[in-house]
């Protein structure tokens, strides 16, 4: 036990880094080897992230199972710094969970299936990096890792769709994709030096995160300065969670992406941008956070009501889920912008919960789309009588997408709100916090409106001839779509295992503010 | 008493085991299903007993301030929002409370499933999925009784939202046909229109409160320290949740079209007890929406307005069950019009003689349904011979809503407009009165076509007209029996029972009320009603087509339901559509082609005329060299001098 608490967040990095590196050896002949050799690393991983979940101690709260690798020394002060607290400790679960989940997804690639798993693993080596790190230069590191691979995996088993009025190549979709997340990072990695430049001025020379959080709970930094800052931090992740108006390369990597690539773009990749925002943004520049969660929280609304209205009048199935996706990221940056204990908690469950629901989607998505060859609501109906399993699931991720009580998007939203209610963010006399509740109350009930009518639509009613050679999801598809329901109904029914967790950790975020 | 906890929770345990392993269970999983909901009924009457015996002592027990019932509360932990301790967080448990109002609504909602339940052998036998629809019906069975034992409006909200889950589910349950996924699809977003609202008000009130109990919320509005505007914003919103869940006027186009569910359905769901909820909400809030009093006013207003609308539309239907669809709306109006005039007991009394009655109407008309496969009542009639026990018991239920005396919806229609003419403007009990007219009318217009016409001619049936199996007759005679006799609950026994008012009050225990001058002309009314009726349909000896033909444009407008449907359809189609795909477009369009598109191609423009300056050929990189350096020459030279 002592052993591996010492090196459990090394051998979770480690673990799928190594694995992509080794698959790299691996007989281009036999895809089959590369999925099993991709799954036991999947496994190896998802192991460790329930073991790493399991073992955090909420009692104690703080960073823990910490380990630091030192790298450079003074005046850079750069260190392999690891650590988990409340809140990474679920995102360090989420991502083992999806990464598994996609790896078995991942049966159906059959073209260059190495190299894809290669990608893949690596892709998830960076995510799990950015959820453990405590030193900004290495969560930079890790978080161009994750984004990279993700401009291959679109670009070469992607595809491509004519919408008629215009067309999405999977080139289109890679590009935009990889131009806005690096766009991105440019603006985090100025913000990054600009940080370690006026610690610096402070005589506090580091990228260590913890250092740098004390310095500005201490007040050392200068308020001014980290308004300055706060904006690049803000945008520079903001467009990783899908912030309008930077959201559109999200819909259209979806529908460019194989289905194991949404899972992880949609499942984890998107709550990189939200998760850098609380440790990074609030964290070490907390008076630049208090300055702009006003515009944070009006964005974030805007995000609910756009996206879901935007998928309201969507026909192919990937933009419905990609634009509700942009929709429900909206309660992520929203509870976070609340700066209440129950509205950040709130938006790290549902960081949690919206990751387990879109990969479910894209499970089913994918599973329609490799049957059907086309994605395009209006033309596919009556999906109930030949895909039975598929179209309940997709009814019960629909549900649980309309935040129907049971399910953990019900809670996490619900915490959202009530954390708006209570919170007292506002811009000039304008309550912002609580104009943004109320909308976003309104927002849950447009999804109701564009689930329900694709449902109607798409899945129950009398099927045309030509969907009569459809068959039912794979087992390996149910498993997958299986456990990601039972999960769902699981923290709806039961939240406390991870809200215990996530409390602790978000009560002692915002003790800066 | 502690143990109704479990009356939920078995029927919530029976759903997943039918859901997973229904096929494989003796019956298709119903025995399961109507276990748990027996088991249910048999705990109501031992938490019944318990509550009976309890005083302010007992344990758990006090008497509650706001209502000034006695009330026993129970808890459970379930997750904490924010770190304990912090003045921020809030513990939410899963708590009931047992109080006359629970237990009313307790003893109802398990007495009609399990009649429901019990029906449906007969009436769903040989559905393919068959365990699907007996899974359903114990996890409404589970959320309706969490709803009405719900402590807090979290847990309230959490089994509200799943009442209305399976209400789609049920009423799509033939999904193969169109008009049932349209009407689940209606059903589930009209009323979560109303639930924006209901949400809205328990957030607010929350924000005021800082907990979701309701105990402290009704303290708080009892002891005047609540804000009055925010008593009167948030009973407001939650009025817009009740509207939406009772078919309230303009929420209540829903409801009609949810009749393509399975008949049973509409009689547990959407007649006596998922449709009630929205009463029992106003009712369960009431410490709050009496504070206000404007919503009170808002309360009876909509109620009168849904009630006289209904009215109308049910006595121009055609279908049978759309128009025991638009009576139980119109009853439903009856009940909020009743609570907004201060007539707590009344309403609550009428809620459970209305729930009886009407599911009995619906056991009815679904016999009729399962043996002619005919729901038009023109192409009805005569039935009484072929199925006497039905024609009595429709009858029995018809009556009983109509206001016939000594049957059970005479009292309690009697107890509503007595308090609706003490304790609202005289307008009220006028309309109320012309409702309870008009209520009479619809409901002998039924019972005397379907029943007691002749029987149209051109009508042949393959197979003969045969009257309920056992397992549907024998729910039906019980609930017959209640529909005549459950009246009888308000009268004040001598020395051993106070009468309904004496259990079910608010603040006051009410003995029995009879206001003579309204039972008497209410008691006219109903009887001419039901006789012209009789003379109309039965005996042809009057003709309405004068009447028809010198009113046709009103008539029209009644029979396009005033066209809310269509204006529904209107905002949907042109206004929220047609945004929808603005925005859309603006996204593809603007968002995406001009700000995200616009600078790639611009820097891909700019690359491409910059790459005409890099020309390979040395004499003009060399032109240009000189020209730099003689221009750095000038400057120098300008700065030295």
């Amino acid at each position: 036990m002592q052993a591996l608490d010492q090196a459990a967040l090394f051998l979770i990095v480690l673990a799928p880094l190594a694995g992509s590196l080794l698959a790299m050896f691996m007989s281009r002949d036999r895809p089959k080897d590369a999925w099993y050799f991709a799954i036991l690393v999947a496994a190896v991983t998802l192991a460790l992230s329930i073991y790493i979940f399991v073992r955090y101690d909420y009692t104690a709260g703080g960073y823990q199972l910490s380990r630091s690798f030192g790298w450079l020394g003074a005046p850079l002060d750069i260190n392999l710094s690891l650590g988990v607290d409340g809140i990474s400790a679920p995102l360090v679960l989420l991502n083992g969970i999806i990464l598994m989940g996609g790896v078995l997804i991942a049966q159906t690639i059959k073209h260059r299936t190495r190299d894809f798993f290669v990608l893949l693993l690596a892709l998830g080596a960076g995510v799990f990096g950015v959820f453990i790190v405590r030193d900004l230069f290495f969560l930079f590191f890790f978080y161009e890792l994750a984004v990279l691979p993700m401009y291959l995996l679109i670009g070469v088993w992607g595809s491509s769709t004519d919408f008629g009025t215009f067309l999405r190549t999977k080139e289109y979709g890679a590009m935009k994709l990889m131009l806005y997340l690096v766009a991105g990072s440019v603006l985090i990695w100025i913000g990054i030096l600009a940080l370690y430049l006026e610690a610096g001025q402070q005589g506090v020379s580091t990228f260590d995160m913890a250092k740098l959080s004390d310095l500005a709970r201490d007040g050392g930094l200068d308020p001014t300065v980290q308004r300055w800052i706060f904006p690049l931090f803000m945008i520079g992740f903001g467009v990783l969670a899908g912030l309008w108006p930077f959201h559109t390369w999200s819909p259209d990597g979806h529908v460019a992406a194989p289905t194991s690539v949404s899972m992880l773009h949609a499942g984890v990749l998107m709550k990189l941008g939200a998760y850098g925002i609380i440790r990074v943004g609030m964290d070490l520049t907390p008076a630049g956070a208090e300055f702009w969660m006003p515009v944070l929280i009006g964005l974030g609304t805007v995000n609910v009501l756009y996206g879901a209205i935007s998928a309201m009048s969507q026909g192919d199935l990937k933009y419905v889920i990609g634009y509700s996706s942009v929709s429900h990221m909206g309660y992520v940056l929203m509870g976070i912008a609340t700066l209440h204990p129950i509205g950040v908690a709130g938006a790290v469950l549902q960081m949690f919960s919206h990751g387990i629901m879109t990969a479910l989607f894209f499970v089913l998505v994918g599973a329609i789309y490799d049957r059907a060859h086309i994605r395009d609501s209006h033309i596919l109906n009556g999906l109930f009588k030949r895909m039975g399993v598929v179209s309940f699931c997709f009814a019960i991720a629909g549900l649980a997408s309309l935040g129907l009580p049971g399910f953990s998007g019900f809670i996490a939203e619900f915490m959202v709100f009530t954390g708006a209610f209570q919170s007292d963010v506002r811009l000039g006399f304008v309550p912002m916090a609580l104009l943004a509740g109320g909308l976003g109350v309104v927002g849950a009930a447009i999804t109701a409106v564009y689930i329900l009518r694709l449902l109607a639509r798409t899945f129950f009613g009398e099927a045309d001839r030509q969907w009569a050679h459809l068959t039912d999801a794979s087992p390996v598809e149910k498993g997958v779509a299986g456990a990601f329901v039972l999960i769902l109904v699981v923290v709806g029914v039961w939240p406390e295992p991870f809200l215990r967790v996530i409390n602790v950790s978000v009560a002692t975020l915002l003790e800066a503010f | 008493m502690e143990l109704a906890w479990l009356i939920p929770v078995l029927s919530f345990i029976a759903f997943p085991i039918i859901v997973f392993w229904g096929k494989r269970l003796p019956g298709g999983g119903a025995p399961l299903a109507i276990g748990a909901i027996a088991a249910g009924f048999a705990l109501f009457w031992v938490a019944l007993l318990g509550f009976l015996a309890a005083t302010p002592d007992t344990e758990h027990c006090l008497t509650d301030a706001a209502t000034g019932t006695l009330a026993c509360n129970f808890q459970r932990a379930w997750f904490n929002a924010g770190l304990p301790g912090l003045p921020d967080s809030v513990a939410l448990s899963w708590g009931m409370t047992i109080d006359p109002l629970a237990l009313a609504m307790l003893g109802m909602v398990t007495l009609v499933a399990l009649m429901v339940q019990i029906y449906s052998l007969g009436y769903m036998k040989g559905d393919p999925h068959f365990g699907w629809y007996y899974a359903c019906h114990a996890l409404f069975a589970a959320a309706m009784l969490t709803l009405v034992l719900a402590d807090s409006f979290l847990l309230l909200y959490v089994a509200w939202e799943l009442v209305g889950a399976c209400s789609y589910l049920l009423i799509g349950f033939w999904h193969e046909r169109p008009a049932a996924r349209e009407a689940a699809k209606k059903a589930f977003i009209v009323t979560r229109l109303g639930d924006v609202g209901l949400l809205l008000g328990i957030l607010l009130l929350w924000r005021e409160v800082g907990s979701f109990s309701m105990t402290a919320a009704f303290e708080l509005a009892h002891s005047g320290e609540m804000s009055h505007g925010v008593a009167t914003a948030s009973s407001l919103l939650m009025l817009l949740g009740a509207m939406g869940k009772s078919a309230q006027f303009p929420f209540h186009v829903w409801l009609p079209d949810a009749m393509e569910g399975p008949t049973p359905v509409s009689a547990l769901i959407h007649a006596a007890t998922m449709v009630a909820a929205g009463v029992y909400l106003v009712a369960r809030a009431f410490p709050i929406f009496q504070y206000s009093g404007d919503a009170l006013m808002a309360v009876a207003i909509v109620g009168l307005v849904t009630a006289l609308m209904a009215s109308t539309i049910a006595l121009t239907s055609t279908d049978l069950k759309r128009i025991l669809a638009y009576s139980t709306i119109s009853h439903l109006g009856l009940m909020m019009l009743s609570l907004g005039a201060g007539g707590y007991t009344a309403a609550l009394f009428h809620l459970l003689a209305h729930g009886f009655s009407k599911a009995l109407l619906f056991l009815g008309a679904g016999s009729v349904l399962h043996s002619t496969e005919q729901q038009d009542i023109r192409h009805m009639g005569g039935l009484r011979k072929a199925m006497p026990l039905t024609a009595l018991l429709f009858s029995l239920g018809a009556m009983s809503l109509g206001g016939i005396p000594i049957l059970a919806g005479f009292w309690s229609k009697d107890e509503v407009l007595s308090a609706v003419s003490h304790g609202l403007h005289p307008v009220f009990i006028v309309l109320a009165l012309v409702t309870a007219l008009l209520s009479a009318l619809y409901m002998a217009r039924a019972m005397f076509v379907v029943f007691f016409g002749p029987s149209p001619e051109s009508e042949h049936h393959d197979h003969p007209v045969h009257d309920a199996p056992l397992a549907m007759a024998a729910p039906m005679v019980l609930l017959g029996v209640l529909a005549a006799g459950f009246g009888l609950i308000s009268f004040n026994w001598p020395g051993s029972f106070g009468g309904i008012g004496s259990f079910l009050f608010y603040h006051e225990p009410e003995g029995f009320h009879f206001t003579w001058w309204l039972g008497i002309l209410s008691t006219i009314l109903a009887v001419a009603a039901f006789a012209f009726g009789y003379l109309v349909y039965v005996r042809k000896s009057l003709s309405l087509e004068g009447f028809r033909r010198s009113f046709a444009p009103a008539i029209r407008v009644v029979e396009r339901k005033y066209y809310v449907d269509e204006l529904y359809q209107w905002v949907v189609d042109r206004v929220v559509m047609v945004f929808s795909r603005f925005i859309a477009l603006f996204d593809r369009a603007v968002v995406n082609d001009v700000l995200v598109n616009g600078p790639a191609n611009s820097a891909r423009r700019l690359g491409v005329a910059m790459r005409l300056h890099v020309t390979g050929h040395v004499y003009s990189y060399a032109l240009v060299m000189a020209l730099g350096a003689a221009a750095l020459a000038i400057l120098w030279w300008w700065r030295v001098a």
